[in-house]
């Protein structure tokens, strides 16, 4: 891919919040949730949580984790893994970086420190 | 006594401990034989029995907590059988597993989630047709065809199980009395003010409410006659005991392990005998102190205990405990409550009662000691990380609805 789609400037989203590219922008089958986690990194991964229809980016994000607002499951937000119940199905991370003080998302690419 | 790596273990139980307890085995990259017993068969989920799955609207297969092929995926052997009896062994021996069927399973490292059962009411008349107890989702079945409108269902009890299986009854169109010897049930577990506003849902619903202790059932043809404590007298067309739940402790105690009201565990889940442990509801942790805590019976817990015995078995140190913490729907309304409502402190009020109402109990020093929200999203998550955090809070920040509790939790003290 070349070289991703500006989401926002780094101070746009605050530690602990996150924002969501529709999927039609990213070019993928879902909205993709881009995390600023309480660690100060930056990470992405597919917004719907694959135990319900819930947005991963309303959820507590915490070191490199996001739990679901509904029913609590975490997912790594390194590599997409389902750590806990209710949750099953892990999903898909996709790479961020920072750069010129702007995080830019690269849809299907997987992390580099996955 | 560490066994670092079992080459067998055995779960008693396809609750959520059992089930999270062989998904973070393997998770952790456990490699040995792991095989998962329970008359059931493939594990389910519980809360949905007494919501969805009750109303209808979610089928067997999707109670499943994962599909048959995902025990295929993980190499996991589902047992569909019963465990008759636990030879623990002296300890030196892997202890052995009879089952049902007439099979012996040994295992290296046993795991006992064997859930609880629903109490049953020393009354007469607990064994007619049409009087029900709600733990499985057979009991749901039985149920689920006397909620018909037309139908009147009498429940005994007004806590989780009680409250939900009422509104899921009034939704389908079912006549509802709801009795619970309580002035106002559930007070303990979420606070007098919250505990008010969940009970004025049921007049609202046209459930009925009546205080009082059942004394005993009667049947009339299609008509039960329960009679209570005070002589009075209601009538239905079936009754739900929805008494709360006993643990299930009874191979343990044959076997000889340390049980008090709850298999007794550390905080690896470990019990009296070093190749033996216990997670989920029919455990019951001891303190740093060594005095048995609470039992609990939350979906949450059961997870969680169950992911720390995983961790246990390994020789691992199992993850930092968390605020309890459990749910509960009725009337389309979301209940979320964290840490405990009824240590000695004081009530903090956020909102009115209704959707974004949350009740916060604070403790003699000043710190979260429990919440309770009505569809609050994540705010009850945030509550969870401020009671951990132990930090000393203002009332007033609590009490404004302006104020961003997940901006509060990640503040720095």
């Amino acid at each position: 891919m070349s070289e991703g789609i500006r989401v926002a400037d780094v101070d746009e989203i605050d530690e602990g919040e996150a924002l969501t590219v529709d999927a039609e922008t990213a070019g993928t089958s879902d909205d993709i949730a881009v995390f600023h986690s309480d660690n100060g990194n930056f990470y992405a991964l597919n917004d719907t949580c694959t135990h319900e229809d819930a947005s991963l980016a309303d959820g507590w994000i915490e070191g490199d984790e996001v739990e679901c607002p509904i029913h609590s499951a975490r997912f790594c937000l390194r590599t997409g893994e389902a750590l806990c119940l209710p949750a099953l199905i892990n999903t898909k991370a996709h790479r961020v970086d920072v750069r010129d003080g702007a995080v830019w998302l690269y849809p299907n690419e997987s992390p580099l420190n996955a | 006594m560490v066994l670092a790596a079992p080459a067998s273990i055995a779960v008693v139980g396809g609750g959520v401990a059992g089930f999270s307890a062989v998904r973070e085995l393997r998770r952790r990259g456990y490699a040995g034989a792991l095989t998962l017993v329970d008359p059931a068969g493939l594990p389910y989920d519980r809360p949905p029995l007494s919501k969805a799955f009750l109303a209808g609207s979610l089928d067997r297969l999707r109670l499943q907590l994962a599909p048959e092929q995902w025990y295929e995926d993980n190499g996991i052997t589902v047992l569909a059988d019963t465990v008759d009896k636990l030879d623990a062994g002296n300890g030196t021996e892997a202890p052995v597993l009879a089952l049902a069927s007439g099979r012996d399973l040994a295992a290296d490292v046993v795991l006992l989630a064997t859930g609880a059962r629903a109490r049953r009411l020393p009354l007469p008349g607990m064994d007619l047709p049409g009087v029900f107890t709600l733990r499985s989702a057979d009991d749901a079945l039985a149920l689920q065809g006397h909620l018909a409108s037309g139908a009147h269902l009498v429940i005994l009890g007004a806590g989780l199980v009680g409250a939900e299986v009422a509104g899921t009854a009034r939704g389908l169109g079912a006549g509802v009395t709801l009795v619970d010897p309580a002035e106002l049930p559930f007070a303990q577990a979420v606070g007098p003010a919250m505990a008010g506003y969940l009970q004025s849902l049921h007049a609202a619903h046209g459930t009925e409410y009546g205080r009082g202790a059942a004394a005993g059932i009667t049947s009339d043809g299609n008509v039960l006659r329960v009679e209570l404590a005070d002589g009075s007298r209601l009538s239905g067309t079936a009754v739900l005991v929805a008494a709360g739940s006993e643990p299930e402790t009874a191979l343990a105690e044959a076997a000889g392990l340390a049980v008090d009201a709850g298999l007794l565990v550390d905080a690896s889940g470990r019990t009296s005998h070093p190749r033996i442990f216990a997670a989920g509801d029919s455990s019951r942790r001891l303190g740093p102190d060594g005095a048995p805590g609470r039992r609990f019976e939350h979906w949450d817990a059961a997870r969680r205990t169950g992911e720390a015995a995983a961790a246990g078995m390994l020789g691992a140190e199992p993850p930092a405990g968390t605020a309890d913490w459990f749910w509960s729907d009725r009337y389309g309304v979301h209940l979320e409550v964290a840490g405990s409502m009824a240590v000695p402190g004081q009530t903090v009020l956020r909102g009115e009662p209704g959707s974004g109402f949350m009740v916060f109990r604070l403790d003699l020093n000043g710190a979260l000691a429990g919440a309770a929200a009505v569809d609050g999203g994540t705010a009850v998550r945030a509550a969870r990380k401020l009671i951990e955090s132990g930090r000393i809070l203002d009332p007033v920040l609590l009490q404004d609805p302006a104020v961003d509790l997940r901006r509060l939790a990640r503040a720095k003290p």
